[in-house]
C-alpha cells in the first residue's frame, strides 16, 4: 500500500447485494480500487446490519463506516433501507453521546448501476472523515485505539 | 437465454429508475408506487363505479339512454363517468408497469411466488372487468366487442357454446345479457378485493398507497383528463345492424382486434398461454439459485438461548414469516427463562433476506451463511491491513 492510502481514513462499507454492483470496482479482498483504504464486505440486504456491527468496527480501529442500501423505496424486501437508516440514526444519536461524531457512520442509498454516483458517495465521506480528524493525531494508528479506548471507559 | 434477456431488461428498468431519480427525490420516484397507484385507481374506480351504478339501467332500450342521462342530465355526471373511464385505463397501465417491473427486478423469487400468482388472477380479473365494461354502454362499439367476444368463447372446444351461453344469459342476446353483463361488471370487480387479500397476506406493511404527491397528481390527472376530453357514447347498439364506422381502442383490445385477421381459436389460445407462462414465471430457474446469480443465505435460525421474545425482528420481517409462540419450556439461560414468547421462523415464508438480524439486539438470529462471528472476523481484517 502506498503512504498516502496508509495516511487516509480507513472505512468499512457494507453493501446490500442488490444494490450497486461493486465486482468491478474492487479485488479480490473486497478494497475499493479508487481508494484503497476503503473495504467493502457484501451482505444479503442492508436491514441485515446489525447496529452493533458498526459500532464493533468503529472500535476495533475504522475510522468510518457506511451502508449502501438500494435508493429509498426500491429496496428488494420493500424495508430493509428504511429499517436501515432508522437504526443508522439511532447508532448515530446514541454514539454522539460518547464523542462519536455522527459522520463517522453513513448510509448511502444507490441502485445496481449508480457506480459514478457510489463512487462520488464515498469520496466525500472521506473527504467529511479527513477534516474530521486532528492533523497531528492522523498518521499514527496508536491514535484510534486511544480515542476507542477512551469510550470504553465511558459506558 | 431467457435469463440474458432478463438481465438486460432489469439493466434497463434500474437505468430508467437512474434516470428519473434525478428528476424526483428517490422515495417520490413514481415506478416504486406501480401497485400503489394501481391500488389507487381501483378506489377511484369502485367510488366512481357506486355512482354510476345508481343511474344504470341494465336492459337493451334503457342502457344507452340511462348511461346518456347520466352525462348530458346529472349534475356532474358526465365528469365521473369520465373519471371512471380513464382511471380504468390508469389502472391497467399501472398493473402492467407494476407486472413488469416487478418481473424484471426479481421481486418473485423465492417465498414470494405468493403475491406473483395472486397478481396473476387480478390481472385476469382486472381485464375481463375493463371487457363487460365496455359492454355496458351498449353503443355500437359495445356490441361489436360483445359479438366477437362471444365468437371467441365459441371458437373453445367442447365447452365454448356453454360458456357464451353464461355470457349471454341465453342462446342470443336478450333483455337478460345486460343484467348478466353488470354482473360480470361488479362481481369480479368485488373479487379484486378478495384477490388483493391474498396479494398483500404475505407481506408485513405492504406498501398499498403512493406519496401524496402522487395521489393528489394521478386524480387531478384523471380529472383534468375526464373534463377535458369527455368519455362518450357511440350510437346506440342495434343487434342485427351492421355498424357504419366505429373507433377501437386497440391499446386495451388487442386480443379482440387480432381476432379480425386470425382465427378465434388462435386468439383464445394465445391468451391462455400468455397466462400459463405468466404463472410459470417464478418457477422458471427456481431449481439453481447459484446459476441465478442469487447468492443463498440459508433460512434465517432462531439462537433459542438468545431469545429474549422481545418481537422487534416479528415486526420488522417483511414477509410475516416470524412469528411469535409462547415459549415452550424453562430455558437453561436466563434469557430463556424469563421469557414469555420465542420467535419461530417460518421456513417456506423466509427469502433470506437477514432482516431479522438487523432487528436482534440480543443476536438471537442468524443466517447460516453470513454469521456473525466471519463478519467480525472480515472487518478486524479490514481495519488492520
Amino acid at each position: 500500500m502506498t503512504a498516502a492510502a496508509a495516511g487516509a481514513p480507513r472505512v468499512v462499507g457494507f453493501v446490500c447485494d442488490w444494490a450497486v454492483a461493486t465486482a468491478e470496482l474492487t479485488d479480490e479482498a473486497g478494497r475499493l480500487r479508487a481508494h484503497p483504504s476503503v473495504v467493502l464486505i457484501r451482505v444479503p440486504c442492508s436491514g441485515f446490519i446489525r447496529p452493533s456491527w458498526l459500532e464493533d468496527a468503529l472500535r476495533a480501529g475504522a475510522d468510518g463506516v457506511f451502508v449502501v442500501g438500494c435508493p429509498y423505496g426500491d429496496c428488494l424486501n420493500r424495508e430493509g433501507n428504511y429499517l436501515m437508516q432508522e437504526r443508522l440514526e439511532q447508532l448515530q444519536r446514541r454514539l454522539q453521546r460518547r464523542k462519536v461524531e455522527p459522520e463517522r457512520l453513513a448510509m448511502l442509498a444507490h441502485g445496481l448501476h449508480d457506480r459514478e454516483a457510489f463512487l462520488a458517495d464515498v469520496a466525500d465521506l472521506l473527504a467529511a472523515l479527513g477534516r474530521l480528524r486532528p492533523p497531528a493525531a492522523a498518521p499514527t494508528r496508536a491514535a484510534t485505539p486511544a480515542r476507542a479506548s477512551a469510550e470504553e471507559g465511558g459506558s | 437465454m431467457y435469463r440474458r434477456y432478463l438481465t438486460a431488461l432489469q439493466r434497463w428498468t434500474l437505468g430508467l429508475d437512474v434516470w428519473i431519480n434525478r428528476i424526483y427525490p428517490s422515495d417520490l420516484n413514481p415506478l416504486y408506487y406501480t401497485g400503489g397507484l394501481t391500488n389507487l385507481f381501483l378506489f377511484v374506480l369502485v367510488l366512481s363505479g357506486i355512482f354510476i351504478f345508481f343511474y344504470y339501467v341494465p336492459s337493451l332500450n334503457g342502457a344507452h339512454a340511462s348511461v346518456a342521462y347520466l352525462t348530458e342530465q346529472v349534475p356532474y355526471g358526465g365528469l365521473i363517468r369520465g373519471i371512471h373511464r380513464y382511471a380504468a385505463d390508469a389502472f391497467i397501465v399501472a398493473a402492467l408497469l407494476h407486472l413488469f417491473r416487478n418481473w424484471f427486478t426479481d421481486r418473485y423469487l423465492f417465498a414470494r411466488d405468493s403475491p406473483w400468482i395472486s397478481g396473476m388472477f387480478l390481472l385476469l380479473f382486472g381485464g375481463f372487468v375493463g371487457v363487460t365494461g365496455y359492454i355496458l354502454v351498449w353503443d355500437e362499439r359495445a356490441l361489436v366487442v360483445f359479438s366477437e367476444f362471444v365468437r371467441l368463447m365459441r371458437s373453445i372446444p367442447l365447452v365454448g357454446d356453454r360458456f357464451a351461453w353464461v355470457l349471454q344469459a341465453g342462446p342470443g342476446i336478450s333483455d337478460e345479457t345486460l343484467p348478466r353483463m353488470l354482473l360480470l361488471h361488479v362481481g369480479p370487480a368485488s373479487a379484486l378485493y378478495v384477490l388483493l387479500w391474498w396479494h398483500y397476506v404475505r407481506l408485513r406493511h405492504p406498501k398499498v398507497w403512493p406519496p401524496a404527491t402522487w395521489v393528489l397528481t394521478s386524480l387531478g390527472i384523471v380529472t383534468v383528463l375526464a373534463a377535458v376530453v369527455p368519455a362518450v357514447s357511440g350510437t346506440p347498439a342495434q343487434p342485427g345492424l351492421q355498424p357504419r364506422t366505429m373507433w377501437l381502442d386497440v391499446f386495451y383490445l388487442l386480443p379482440l382486434w387480432l381476432a379480425g385477421y386470425l382465427p378465434p381459436l388462435l386468439v383464445v389460445a394465445g391468451i391462455g398461454l400468455l397466462f400459463i407462462a405468466g404463472f410459470a414465471i417464478p418457477y422458471v430457474n427456481r431449481e439453481d439459485p447459484q446459476a441465478m446469480g442469487v447468492r443463498h443465505a440459508g433460512v434465517a435460525q432462531v439462537v433459542d438461548g438468545n431469545c429474549t421474545g422481545c418481537e422487534l425482528c416479528y415486526y420488522d420481517c417483511p414477509y410475516n414469516a416470524i412469528v411469535m409462540v409462547p415459549s415452550p419450556y424453562p430455558g437453561a439461560t436466563r434469557a430463556a427463562a424469563n421469557r414469555k414468547l420465542l420467535a419461530v421462523v417460518i421456513d417456506s415464508r423466509c427469502v433470506e433476506c437477514g432482516i431479522c438480524i438487523g432487528a436482534c439486539p440480543f443476536e438471537a438470529l442468524e443466517l447460516p451463511a453470513f454469521m456473525e462471528g466471519d463478519l467480525q472476523r472480515r472487518v478486524a481484517e479490514a481495519v488492520r491491513a
